[in-house]
């Protein structure tokens, strides 16, 4: 069947993840380091369930029952203005 | 700026908990990135069996006035991008709100079904052709697919063709490894056939029936017939799966094939037909990122589905002073979310010392939240009870 | 595309007012979304990919997945369908088509 993009942000491919767990990503954390999925814009809003299926389906492991979710801030992109706004010293990816 | 209570989000369960705070004579803001209140309210309109027609938007706007009469601080179009102890509520434009209680009633976010083709202009989930089709009242396309066979789809692929679109049929995703749930025959007739008895509007459960009744039920998925049945005219394709979608600059055809009854795609059947639009219907799940920020902690409850922050039966969770109300702790219907806003509401009312007989109201308002529960039509998760039981009982184990 | 008339939501009113697309004049009704009135002029691309130039348009209509960035009268990476079209407004595609 043909390949299907997954994380729609970074433009990241399903066979891309696939390769990347079979060499050797595990996590959600390894694979967001290897392929960038998950880490675009909108910040795995569309992607994450998928990811976890994804992995929970070719580790044959659980979806985690974590205690922490790892989403830190901020929570959504912010332009620069807002941070001049806010004069503050946060980290913006986009 | 200082508040007795922000509530962030401004949907049915938001809403309704900033009603009643300010009700009891709390100081309240309530922010929301839209610029129209009533969250997923907005796209909502289908015909109750007793009370006639649920139209979301009309609802949504009777709690704005409310929510305006009691001179509550609202604040759309601004974004909450981070909150900080105890507690500021940071917004996108530079304010900062401070309070001691804190609502999070952001909702739910949809599931997305990956298909080969899904990113071309045209394909959208199927709450943004609600929204589109029911609340800005433009037809998100004239001749429409739909991906994935729920509630939702059915119920939207209703207000479609109530509106003139037509929508060519509804059908299954592809075959995927890690999303068979979805695009198995067999659990797609169970699951519609319990739709039946307590559908939330007459296409669904006139949908339910179909499955439920004749030879369906009991000579399994294998024989549901290939060319689909019509429910209301739509035709409802429970062993054909959308393959591919194409087109070059927006979706112009899609690839479906028939299904075998070992759930695999009899590739000899692909046929093309052309589309303008595709609506991708995967399910929702708890919207929670802005708890996992503020260091609430969660539990992953298939049956609500996703990943919840903990909360206690009073909408409170592992963060002193921030509470949950609506969506965000499972998928459920309006009318709960509206009915868990109140008791939150109540609840930080009683907190900030605006009660007199605390206990018996928070109590009733917990009862309110029960019936809303046992009254409840749409069912979002085949297993809505077993994943309330888990959320107690996690909360349970861990005080 | 527009449900003029609606057999439970009844007629259309809003008022028309004028927006631009990437130079082009378009009606829009007051109060809806950018995404909403470009789509009532046939318009679905909003945006190309960095990557590989694909074009792309609303794909959410709530907010959550930033597909649907726009530039609106200079200011970039708006999302057209969380926001309400105003007369006048200048709006623009962003990232680059492939030629
Ligand atoms: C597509 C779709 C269709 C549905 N159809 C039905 C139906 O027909 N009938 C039914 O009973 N239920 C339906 N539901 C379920 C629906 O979610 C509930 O009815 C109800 O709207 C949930 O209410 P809520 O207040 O929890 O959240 P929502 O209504 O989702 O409201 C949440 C609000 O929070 C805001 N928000 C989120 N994060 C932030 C942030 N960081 N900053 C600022 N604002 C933020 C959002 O903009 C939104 O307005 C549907 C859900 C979806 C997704
Ligand atoms: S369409 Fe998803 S953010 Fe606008």
């Amino acid at each position: 069947m043909s390949d299907k993009i997954i994380c729609r942000c970074e433009e990241v491919l399903l066979s891309e993840i696939v390769e990347a767990m079979k060499t050797g990503a595990q996590t959600e954390k390894e694979l967001k380091l290897k392929t960038r999925a998950g880490m675009g814009i909108c910040q795995g809003r569309t992607c994450r369930p998928l990811l976890e299926q994804i992995i929970s389906f070719y580790t044959n492991k659980k979806i985690p029952q974590a205690s922490n979710l790892t989403f830190s801030i901020p929570v959504r992109p912010l332009s620069l203005s807002a941070l001049a706004h806010t004069g503050k010293d946060y980290k913006n990816e986009n | 700026m200082k508040y007795d209570l922000v509530v962030i989000g401004a949907g049915p369960a938001g809403m309704s908990a900033a009603i009643k705070a300010a009700s009891h004579g709390a100081t309240v803001a309530i922010v929301d990135e839209n610029p129209a209140a009533g969250g997923k309210l907005l796209g909502q309109l289908y015909k109750e069996p007793k009370t006639g027609w649920w139209i979301g938007r009309e609802v949504a706007k009777s709690l704005e006035e409310k929510v305006k009469r009691l001179g509550i601080d609202y604040f759309p179009e601004n974004e909450v991008w981070a909150i900080f102890p105890q507690w500021k509520v940071l917004l996108n434009h530079g304010e900062e709100l401070h309070t001691d209680y804190i609502l999070l009633a952001t909702g739910a976010a949809e599931k997305a079904i990956p298909v080969p083709g899904w990113t071309i202009p045209g394909v959208m989930s199927i709450g943004a052709a609600q929204v589109l089709n029911n609340f800005h009242r433009v037809n998100p396309g004239k001749r429409i697919a739909i991906i994935g066979i729920d509630a939702l789809s059915l119920t939207v692929a209703n207000e479609l063709k109530l509106s003139g679109a037509q929508v060519i049929g509804i059908y299954l995703p592809p075959p995927d490894d890690f999303l068979d749930r979805i695009s198995n025959p067999q659990q797609m007739i169970a699951y519609l056939s319990s739709l039946a008895d307590a559908a939330p509007n007459h296409f669904l459960k006139f949908a339910g029936k179909v499955t439920q009744n004749e030879f369906i039920q009991k000579v399994s998925a294998a024989f549901y017939p290939y060319r689909g049945m019509k429910i209301w005219g739509i035709p409802l394709f429970l062993r054909k799966s959308i393959l591919e979608i194409e087109g070059d600059k927006q979706a112009e055809q899609i690839k479906i094939a028939k299904i075998s009854r070992d759930g695999l795609p009899e590739m000899e059947s692909v046929k093309t037909i052309q589309v303008d639009c595709v609506c991708i219907s995967g399910g929702l799940y708890p919207l929670s990122e802005l708890a996992s920020a503020a260091g609430c902690e969660f539990a992953y409850i298939n049956e609500l589905g996703g990943h919840i922050p903990l909360h206690s039966q009073e909408m409170e969770t592992t963060q002193t002073g921030i509470f949950v109300a609506g969506n965000i702790t499972g998928i459920e219907g309006a009318k709960i979310a509206m009915a868990q806003g109140e008791l939150a509401g109540t609840v930080v009312s009683d907190r900030l010392g605006l009660l007199k007989s605390g206990t018996a109201i928070i109590k009733k308002a917990q009862a309110r939240v029960e019936k809303a529960r046992e009254n409840a039509l749409i069912k979002f998760q085949p297993d809505i009870e077993k994943g309330r039981e888990l959320a107690v009982q996690f909360w349970d184990e861990r005080t | 595309m527009r449900i003029k008339k609606h057999p439970i939501l009844g007629k259309l009113e809003e008022k028309e007012i004028n927006i631009t697309f990437n130079g082009r004049e378009f009606a829009a009704l007051e109060g809806e979304s950018i995404a909403a009135a470009l789509l009532a002029n046939h318009i679905r691309i909003l945006s190309y990919t960095e990557k590989r130039q694909e074009p792309r348009g609303i794909y959410c209509g709530i907010g959550h997945c930033y597909e649907c960035r726009v530039t609106v009268d200079g200011e970039r990476s708006v999302r057209a369908c969380i926001t309400t079209v105003k007369d006048g407004m200048r709006i623009e595609s962003q990232g680059e088509s492939p030629k």
